[in-house]
């Protein structure tokens, strides 16, 4: 079955889902993200593909959450089946044994912001504008952006974030530690090619086992990661001696 | 009595200024003061959102040492600015802290139960009783190892020493960095805004950010769902979205 909302580009081991939902900002619409979970599993059975990029571009825009005049005829049990979905996917992306590298080349906006949160690294291009708006909308995320995001740049800032519903550059989203690099315009594409390509070089058994580890390390206490550790290791780094 | 520890000056706006001087005898009047403050904001339905702010120098600093016949004292100190802490975390409406000087202490435990904090430049922060062999104990532990995470949190509370307002902004305790004379101008700011903001979906925002935080991700998440659904009920999401729509500033009542 085709894509409609994004293409798929497989160029040395690196597996790229390009959004490109139709619009300006590619809004994760009930279709989009149902693409996006169908576009996912076929790159993450995809033999040839050791690391994964998400993004919008070339286009102008990452990702923004659902399309307002959609979400306006919700009623909690369209929001409530809404959140399973988005929060599926993101659980989908957590459990990709592949990296995903989020590569955030403008505008991520509330689901998409969300989005952006829910891949393993994010790299910015400088013409990023990141913002959570629920609040100006009169929601807040359904899409483990309240988890997400306090973790990843304190809870005092996440708290800043949703409840001015500011926009914040890709400086400021590098200093808070929202992402983890910024690239000019010109340099952005080639340097998320470079990072993935050199990403997707490595071993797929190590990354996938490096992926568990880090994100079952802020669930677990220390001992229990340490266990989990042990074992992955004990998989992972095996050689048996020449015969 | 001395000196009120603690002031409100409420603007036609709805945003409330807490200012709280030094000067309290003991720990236990300091927080006391601050609990009837905290109580009488948080029932003001004409107060929107609240600046908790020094008054001249020594923001909270306390001319005595609370004293106790036995460590059951001590517990029920801490039992009690525990209490209060938790009591502004829930107080229901955005609350910055603003601190301009010393922030040390209670009063630190009470900038770190604010939703953030918003600093001058000559602000600086720090637990400074381990020297006299005492410990934060209104949760500021932590709160603060939450904030900056543990390894931060260990060199400022078994250093004892104060961090300046530029380190601490580097460390993510503070969020915004400001010269002296415009703190209050650019903190009054922003809350205006964030009070323009639905007043349901900040405070519905920040208790699941908090209940959230200590949660496995799974679990969060299922809250975070929840919430999601249970907003959508709101006349204040029905107004913003219509609003985004029409492109005009949205009218919301916090309902």
């Amino acid at each position: 079955m085709p894509y409609k909302k994004l293409r798929i580009e497989t160029l040395n081991r690196v597996g790229y889902i390009l959004l490109d939902a139709g619009s300006r900002f590619n809004k994760l619409s009930i279709t989009t993200i149902r693409e996006l979970k169908r576009a996912l599993a076929q790159v993450e059975a995809d033999g040839e593909v050791a690391a994964i990029v998400l993004t919008g571009h070339p286009g102008e825009s990452f990702a923004v959450g659902a399309d307002i005049g959609q979400m306006l005829h919700f009623d909690s049990g369209d929001a409530f089946h809404f959140a399973e979905l988005g929060q599926s996917l993101f659980a989908q992306i957590e459990a990709c044994p592949k990296p995903v590298i989020g590569a955030l080349n403008g505008i991520a906006m509330g689901g998409g912001c969300d989005l952006a949160l829910a891949c393993d690294i994010r790299i910015a291009s400088e013409a990023v504008r990141i913002a959570h708006p629920g609040a100006r909308l009169g929601i807040i995320t359904g899409f483990c952006g309240t988890r997400k995001l306090p973790r990843l740049v304190g809870k005092n800032l996440a708290r800043e974030i949703f409840m001015t519903s500011d926009p914040y550059s890709a400086q400021e989203a590098l200093a808070m530690g929202l992402v983890d690099s910024v690239y000019s315009a010109a340099e952005f594409w080639p340097r998320v090619r470079a990072f993935a390509e050199r990403v997707a070089a490595h071993p797929l058994l190590a990354l996938s086992g490096a992926k568990r580890l880090l994100n079952a390390a802020e669930d677990t206490d220390l001992r229990t990661g340490c266990l989990l550790e042990r074992e992955t290791a004990a998989m992972v780094n095996f050689r048996p001696p020449a015969a | 009595m001395p000196n009120r520890l603690c002031t409100i000056t409420a603007d036609p706006g709805g945003i409330a200024d807490l200012a709280i001087a030094g000067g309290a005898a003991t720990q236990r009047q300091l927080l006391e003061a601050v609990q009837r403050q905290i109580a009488s904001l948080s029932a003001n339905q004409a107060v929107k959102g609240v600046i908790v702010r020094g008054q001249g120098e020594g923001f909270c600093r306390c001319c005595g040492v609370d004293t106790h016949t036995n460590p059951y004292g001590a517990g029920e100190l801490a039992a009690f600015g525990q209490q209060v802490m938790f009591s502004l975390e829930k107080i229901g409406k955005p609350c910055i802290a603003a601190i301009s000087g010393e922030c040390c202490g209670v009063g630190l435990e009470l900038a770190l139960s604010c939703d953030f904090i918003i600093a001058s430049r000559r602000a600086r922060f720090g637990f400074p009783d381990i020297a006299q062999g005492r410990l934060p104990f209104c949760g500021g532990t932590q709160r603060l190892a939450r904030l900056v995470g543990k390894s931060k949190a260990k060199e400022m509370i078994f250093g004892g020493e104060l961090l300046a307002a530029e380190e601490a902004y580097r460390i993510g305790l503070v969020n915004r960095l400001y010269d002296d004379n415009e703190l209050l101008p650019r903190t009054r700011e922003l809350l205006e805004r964030i009070c323009s903001r639905s007043p349901f979906a900040v405070r519905i925002g920040g208790e699941v950010i908090n209940a959230g935080y200590d949660i496995d991700l799974q679990t969060a998440c299922l809250l975070e769902r929840d919430a999601f659904a249970l907003i959508f009920a709101s006349h204040d999401r029905r107004e913003g979205m219509q609003a985004f729509l029409d492109k005009r500033e949205p009218e919301f009542k916090g309902e």
